[in-house]
C-alpha cells in the first residue's frame, strides 16, 4: 500500500464535488460542497457522515449513500471515488478505505456505480437487484433441505477447495460492473459460477447453471466482456478474471452434446 | 421501584418430558403435520433474511409454503450473519478428539453460564452436525485436509476441534448457502422477496399473529402483508450502544414493535462484549471492527506500569510493562473467555492505565511471538487480520503493537419463545439472535451461527407445522380493520417524527444514548449507575420527541427518517434493558453487576434466587414492566461456578 | 440446434465467436506475411509463388469468400457488441480511472485494449486501400498493365504516400494484435492464471511480429 503511514491525527480540508438525484426521474447534477477539518483517521464513509451532518445543519439533504457493516464484507457500500470504484486502494472496499489516503486540498469527485443495469434511486444509491435475478437464474446447488449425505462423504480436493473459495469470496457489490468500461458483469457471473463448477455438489447442474445465468445477465442488458481487467483491479474481494475465463469455457462446455 | 412479579403460571415452554436425547425426536413425532397438498394453502411472512431468516424461508418454501420474505438492505445477501469471521460448531468429531452431541452441549450450557433452556441447547447440538452436512450440499467451501475431508479447528478456548470453517468468512459463505437456496425458491415462484422493507409492526387478528405493516424504503409507501403466521429474525439489538460491532442497520424496531404487541422480551440485559475490537479513534467514529479471537493465541495483552504512561509502547522497556491477564489469571493467561478478558481491560482503562490518544486502549504485542516463530509464521496465521488492522489505523502491527479495546458484539437476550421458538403471542415465531433461547448469559464463539441456521433449517419446519395443524387460521384481508388500524399508526409514528422539526440529528441523540449505555450497562454495572441510566434514558427520550430534526419528506427515500426511527425504539428498549440489568441482582456471564463479584473480581451468580429467565411484558411507554419468570432447571448439566484462575 | 444459434447470439457466444474469427484472421496474416517474405527472396520467387496462387482459381475463389465471411462477421459482432456495451452504460462518468496500476503510468495510459474498435476500424480502411492496391488494381496514377507482381509491389510500395500509410496501417494492425490475440483466448475459456500471462506476452510478441514484419516491405521498397 503506497498510503502514507503517518498515524498522527491530522486533518485536512476538501471539496466534495457529489452526485446529487433525488429520484430515479431526477436527471440529476454535480453539487460542491467545502469540507473542513476531516481527521484522516476517518473512513471514506464517516467523512460523507460528516458532510451529511454539515449538510443537515444547513437544512440541506444529506447525501444518500448505501452501507452497513463498514468492514468491507456485506458489499452494500460502493460508489465511484475520483473516477475509481472503491476509491485508489486495491482490494479496498468504500467503507474501508480511509482518509489519510488523500491531501488537504484536494477536490473529491464522487459518482454512483453508472450501468443501465443499475438505475440510480437517489444520490449514490443504486438498484443492483439485477445481481439477484442473476442468482435467481441458477446461482445455487439445487438441494432441499433434509438429508443430504454426511458431509465427509463428499470429498473435495484441497486445491478446488480452495479455488472455489477464491471465487466465492464474492462480495456483490458490484465494483467490476461500475469499474468496466462496458458495465459487464462477467466477473460477477464468474466468480458464482466458478465457485460451483469447481465443487463436486455444482457439477450436476453445471451447464444449466452456466446457461441460466448468462441468458439473465444478457437479459439485464449488462455489456460484454472485451477482457481488459478493470473488473479484477476494482474488485474488493480480490476475484480474478481467471474465473472469466472459467465462465467462458462453462458457457462452451455447456454447448456441447457431452 | 417495585416490580410486579407474577406466576409463571403465562409461560408455557412446551419442553417435552423424558430423557434429554429423546426429547426433539419424541416432539418431532407428537407434533402435527400438514398434508402435503394443504401446505401451499398456508403464507408464511419472514423478516429478516440472515442465517435464520434465509434458512427458514428456503425451507419453508420447499416444503410448500408460500412465503414471503422481507430484508431491510438492497439484497437478502448483505444481512450482518455475513460478518461473521471465526466459524460454525458441530459435533461431528472428525478429529476423533472425544466431541460428543453431549459435550457440545455440555459446553454451551456452561458457556451460558447456566442461564439457558436445557432442552433447547440439547436439541441446538442435536441439529449441529446436520447444518454442517446442508451447507457442505449446498456448496459452501469449507476449509478441507489435503484428502479431501472437512478440516476443523479449534476456537474460543474450546478443548475440543469442533469448529468448520470458510477462512475468517464463515458467516459470509454459510449465508451465501443460505441465500442460494432462498433464490432457488424465487425462481420456483415459491418466495417473494421484497427487499428495502422495514417492517414497522405486527398485525393481531383475533390474538394470533396475522401480518406486518413495512414501510418500502424507496419509495417511503406504507404497504400490509397478511399471512398464517409470522417469522421474525431480525437480529440483535448490540446498536443500543451506538458504537458497536454490528452492522449499521442492524436495530430492534421489529422486536421492540412485536413486545409493544404483547410478545415478552427476555433478558435484554445479556449483552456480549467482545475483547479484541480496534479502539475508539475520535468522535466521527461511526462502527467499531471485530478483531478475531485468535489473535490472543499469540498476542500478549499489556499496559504500562505507569499510570498516564505517554511513551512510545516500543520505548517502555520490559519491566515496566503489566501483562495483566498473565498476572491475574497465570493458568489461563491471555486465553481467558470473553467477558473476564473484557472487564480486565475495562479496569485498568478505569485505573488511568489505558494507552493512545484516548486512554481507553489496551497493547496486544505480538513482539515475543514474533521473536520466537518468526514474522513468516505469525504472517501466515494472521496475515490478513494484521492487514485489515494497518489499513484502518495505519499503524504496523509487526513493529508496534495493537491496540485493542472491548465492543459490544452480540445480544444473548431477545423475544422469549417456547421449545417450539413462538412467542407470547400465538403465529409469532421468533429465530435466530432476535429470540433469546440458546445462548444463556453468555454465548461460546462460533455458536451463533449454528443457533441460527439450526432454528431455520431444522427446527422451524417442524413446529411450524404443528402450529398450523393445532389452530383454524381463517384467511384475512389486508382490507380487514385491524390491518388498517395497524398501518395508521405506523404512518402517524413516521409522520410525528417528521413533524418535529427541532435542531438536532439523528446521530448526535444515538451518540448521546450510546454513551449512558456504555457507561452505565456496558461491561460492569451497578445498581445506582443503573438507576441513572433510566432516567437519563427518559430524558434523553423525551429530547428526541422534542428535538429530532429530519429533512425531507416521508414519500422518499429518507435515510434519515429510517434511522430517526430505529432511535425511537431504541430510546424505548434501552430503558428496559438498564430495567432488567437493575432487577438482575446477580452477575452472570454478559452481565457483570459491580456488586455482585468475588474478591478476585469474578463474577458470583446467585443461583438459588435468579436461576430463571426474565421475560418482560410490555405496559406501557416508560411504565413499569411487568416480570414473568421461567424458572431453569438443569437436569442434565448441574451447575457449577465457572473458574479460569 | 436452435439452442445453439441462441447460445451463440448471447454475450459470451458472440465474443466466442468473435475470437474464433479473429484467430482465424491471425492465421490468414501468418501465410500472408510468409508469402510476402518472398519478396526478399527475388522477383523470381515471389513471381512464382503469386503465380502458382493465382492458378487455383476454385481454392483461390473459396479462400477468397472464406475470409470475406470472417472479416464480415468479425466487423458485424465489433458492432453489434459494442452497440450493447454502449447500451450497457447510458449515462458516463465525469471522471474514469484506472485502477491497474501499469495502465496508469506514461505510454500505457493509451493500452490498446481501449482503442480495439478505432484500431479495428483503422485497419479496415487500411485493408481496404490495400485490396484497391493489390487485389483489384485499381489505383489510378499506377499502370498496371505488363507488370509482373513483383514488380507492381515494388512500384506500389515506392510511393511516399502509400509507403506511409502502409507503414502506419501495419502498425495498427499490430496494436490491435497485441490485446486482440491474448483477449481471444481469454473469451475461448482457455486460460487460467499462469495461462493469461503467457497468452499476453504472446500475444504481444505476435502482434509486434506480425506488424514489424508487415512494415518492414515499406521500408524496404524505398531503398529499392
Amino acid at each position: 500500500m503506497g498510503a502514507t503511514t503517518d498515524t498522527s491525527n491530522e486533518t485536512i480540508d476538501l471539496t466534495i464535488k457529489v452526485w446529487r438525484q433525488s429520484g430515479p426521474d431526477d436527471r440529476g447534477e454535480f453539487r460542491t460542497y467545502d469540507l473542513k477539518g476531516v481527521s484522516t483517521h476517518m473512513s471514506f464513509l464517516e467523512m460523507l457522515d460528516v458532510l451529511n451532518e454539515q449538510l443537515l445543519a444547513g437544512d440541506e439533504e444529506p447525501v444518500a449513500f448505501d452501507h452497513d457493516c463498514r468492514e468491507g464484507i456485506c458489499g452494500m457500500c460502493g460508489m465511484v471515488i475520483n473516477g475509481q470504484a472503491h476509491g485508489p486502494d486495491r482490494e479496498t472496499t468504500t467503507c474501508q478505505l480511509h482518509m489519510r489516503r488523500f491531501n488537504d486540498g484536494d477536490t473529491i469527485v464522487i459518482e454512483p456505480w453508472r450501468a443501465t443495469a443499475f438505475p440510480v434511486i437517489r444520490d449514490l444509491v443504486v438498484d443492483r437487484s439485477a445481481f439477484d435475478r442473476i442468482i435467481e437464474a441458477g446461482g445455487f446447488v439445487s438441494v432441499n433441505t433434509g438429508n443430504p449425505p454426511d458431509a465427509n462423504a463428499i470429498l473435495v480436493p484441497k486445491d478446488d477447495a480452495e479455488q472455489s473459495m477464491n471465487a466465492a469470496a464474492c462480495i456483490g457489490c458490484g465494483a467490476c460492473v461500475a469499474a468496466c468500461k462496458n458495465a459487464s458483469a462477467m466477473l460477477f457471473v464468474g466468480a458464482k459460477v466458478s465457485h460451483l463448477a469447481l465443487l463436486p455438489q455444482g457439477k450436476p447442474e453445471r451447464k444449466q447453471r452456466a446457461n441460466d445465468m448468462v441468458a439473465q445477465m444478457d437479459k439485464e442488458q449488462f455489456g460484454s466482456c472485451t477482457n481488459t481487467y478493470e473488473c479484477e483491479a476494482a474488485c474488493p474481494a480480490g476475484i480474478s478474471v481467471e474465473n472469466i475465463a472459467r465462465l467462458n469455457r462453462e458457457y462452451l462446455r455447456s454447448l456441447l452434446p457431452f | 421501584m417495585s416490580t410486579t412479579t407474577q406466576a409463571s403460571s403465562t409461560l408455557i415452554s412446551n419442553v417435552p418430558s423424558g430423557p434429554m436425547q429423546e426429547r426433539w425426536t419424541k416432539h418431532k413425532f407428537e407434533m402435527k403435520l400438514v398434508n402435503p397438498a394443504n401446505k401451499r394453502k398456508f403464507d408464511v411472512i419472514v423478516v429478516g433474511t440472515g442465517l435464520a431468516g434465509a434458512s427458514a424461508a428456503a425451507s419453508l418454501a420447499e416444503l410448500g409454503y408460500n412465503v414471503k420474505s422481507f430484508c431491510i438492505q438492497d439484497s437478502p445477501r448483505r444481512a450482518h450473519s455475513i460478518a461473521a469471521q471465526g466459524g460454525i460448531n458441530a459435533a461431528k468429531n472428525y478429529p476423533n478428539d472425544g466431541d460428543s452431541v453431549w459435550r457440545l452441549f455440555y459446553d454451551t450450557v456452561k458457556g451460558g453460564d447456566y442461564r439457558s433452556r436445557e432442552s433447547n441447547v440439547y436439541r441446538l447440538a442435536e441439529v449441529s452436525n446436520n447444518i454442517i452436512d446442508q451447507c457442505v450440499a449446498q456448496g459452501v467451501p469449507f476449509a478441507r485436509e489435503y484428502g479431501g475431508t472437512l478440516s476443523n479447528r479449534s476456537f474460543g478456548g474450546a478443548q475440543v476441534s469442533r469448529t468448520f470453517y470458510a477462512r475468517g468468512q464463515t458467516g459470509q459463505q454459510l449465508l451465501l448457502g443460505a441465500y442460494s437456496a432462498l433464490m432457488r425458491q424465487v425462481k420456483l415462484g415459491k418466495v417473494q422477496l421484497y427487499p428495502r422493507r422495514e417492517m414497522l409492526d405486527l398485525v393481531i387478528v383475533d390474538g394470533m399473529a396475522r401480518g406486518i405493516v413495512t414501510r418500502n424504503l424507496v419509495t417511503g409507501e406504507f404497504e400490509s402483508h397478511a399471512a398464517h403466521a409470522v417469522l421474525l429474525c431480525t437480529g440483535g439489538y448490540g446498536n443500543a450502544y451506538f458504537l458497536s460491532t454490528n452492522a449499521k442497520s442492524c436495530n430492534v424496531t421489529a422486536a421492540w414493535r412485536c413486545h409493544r404487541r404483547g410478545a415478552f422480551f427476555a433478558n435484554p440485559c445479556y449483552t456480549q462484549i467482545h475483547p479484541t475490537c480496534i479502539p475508539v479513534s475520535g468522535d466521527y467514529q461511526s462502527k467499531l471492527t471485530l478483531m478475531s479471537e485468535s489473535l490472543r493465541n499469540d498476542g500478549r495483552v499489556w499496559v504500562s506500569k505507569k499510570e498516564g504512561d505517554k511513551r512510545h509502547p516500543t520505548d517502555i522497556p520490559e519491566d515496566e510493562r503489566d501483562y495483566f491477564l498473565e498476572r491475574r489469571y497465570p493458568a489461563f493467561g491471555n486465553l481467558v473467555p470473553r467477558d473476564v478478558a473484557s472487564r480486565a481491560a475495562k479496569e485498568r482503562c478505569d485505573a488511568g492505565y489505558g494507552v493512545g490518544e484516548t486512554g481507553l486502549a489496551v497493547y496486544l504485542d505480538f513482539r515475543d511471538a514474533i521473536k520466537r516463530d518468526g514474522e513468516d509464521v505469525i504472517r501466515a496465521k494472521y496475515g490478513n487480520l494484521f492487514h485489515m488492522y494497518e489499513k484502518i489505523t495505519a499503524d504496523n502491527p509487526y513493529e508496534v503493537p495493537m491496540k485493542i479495546y472491548p465492543a459490544v458484539h452480540y445480544t444473548m437476550g431477545g423475544l422469549w419463545v417456547d421449545y417450539n421458538l413462538m412467542s407470547t403471542i400465538p403465529g409469532l415465531f421468533v429465530l435466530g439472535e432476535a429470540n433469546f433461547s440458546d445462548h444463556g448469559a453468555n454465548r461460546l464463539g462460533a455458536s451463533a451461527l449454528m443457533q441460527g441456521l439450526a432454528d431455520g433449517y431444522f427446527v422451524i419446519p417442524y413446529t411450524l407445522s404443528h402450529h398450523f395443524g393445532s389452530h383454524s387460521l381463517p384467511s384475512v384481508s389486508t382490507d380487514s380493520p385491524a390491518f388498517k388500524e395497524t398501518l395508521v399508526e405506523a404512518r402517524n409514528r413516521v409522520e410525528s417524527i417528521l413533524a418535529v422539526k427541532g435542531n438536532q440529528t439523528v446521530n448526535d441523540l444515538h451518540r448521546k444514548l450510546g454513551k449512558i449505555m456504555w457507561q452505565h450497562c456496558g461491561m460492569a454495572r451497578n445498581a445506582e449507575g443503573l438507576k441513572i441510566a433510566k432516567e437519563q434514558i427518559r430524558e434523553l427520550r423525551d429530547e428526541f420527541w422534542q428535538t429530532i430534526k429530519v429533512p425531507g419528506v416521508g414519500e422518499s427515500f429518507n435515510q434519515n427518517l429510517e434511522y430517526a426511527g430505529r432511535l425511537a425504539d431504541f430510546l424505548e428498549f434501552s430503558e428496559l434493558l438498564a430495567h432488567d440489568a437493575a432487577e438482575r441482582n446477580e452477575s452472570c456471564g454478559g452481565h457483570f453487576r459491580e456488586e455482585h463479584q468475588t474478591e478476585e473480581n469474578a463474577a458470583r451468580r446467585d443461583d438459588e434466587n435468579y436461576c430463571y429467565v426474565s421475560a418482560w411484558e410490555f405496559n406501557g411507554v416508560g411504565e413499569t414492566p411487568t416480570l414473568h419468570k421461567e424458572d431453569l432447571k438443569f437436569e442434565a448439566v448441574p451447575l457449577a461456578v465457572r473458574s479460569y484462575k | 440446434m436452435n439452442r445453439l444459434l441462441f447460445a451463440l447470439r448471447s454475450s459470451i457466444g458472440r465474443k466466442l465467436v468473435m475470437g474464433v474469427t479473429g484467430l482465424l484472421l491471425c492465421g490468414f496474416l501468418v501465410a500472408h506475411l510468409a508469402g510476402n517474405f518472398l519478396l526478399y527472396v527475388g522477383p523470381d520467387a515471389y513471381n512464382e509463388y503469386a503465380d502458382t496462387l493465382h492458378k487455383q482459381k476454385l481454392l483461390l475463389a473459396i479462400a477468397e469468400l472464406g475470409l470475406l465471411v470472417l472479416f464480415l462477421m468479425h466487423i458485424y459482432l465489433a458492432i453489434s457488441t459494442g452497440k450493447d456495451n454502449k447500451t450497457a452504460r447510458s449515462q458516463t462518468y465525469d471522471r474514469k480511472q484506472t485502477k491497474i496500476e501499469s495502465n496508469s503510468q506514461g505510454i500505457f495510459k493509451a493500452w490498446p485494449e481501449n482503442w480495439m474498435f478505432v484500431s479495428g476500424a483503422l485497419v479496415l480502411g487500411f485493408i481496404i486501400l490495400h485490396l484497391i492496391d493489390f487485389r483489384m488494381e485499381f489505383r489510378p496514377d499506377i499502370t498496371y498493365e505488363g507488370k509482373e507482381p513483383f514488380e507492381k509491389a515494388v512500384m506500389l510500395l515506392k510511393n511516399p504516400i502509400t509507403a506511409t500509410v502502409y507503414f502506419a496501417g501495419t502498425l495498427l494492425l499490430g496494436v490491435h494484435l497485441t490485446h486482440g490475440v491474448a483477449s481471444a483466448f481469454q473469451s475461448l475459456g482457455t486460460s487460467n492464471q499462469w495461462t493469461q500471462k503467457c497468452f499476453k506476452w504472446f500475444s504481444i510478441i505476435f502482434g509486434v511480429g506480425i506488424s514489424l514484419g508487415f512494415a518492414s516491405f515499406p521500408v524496404w521498397a524505398l531503398f529499392k
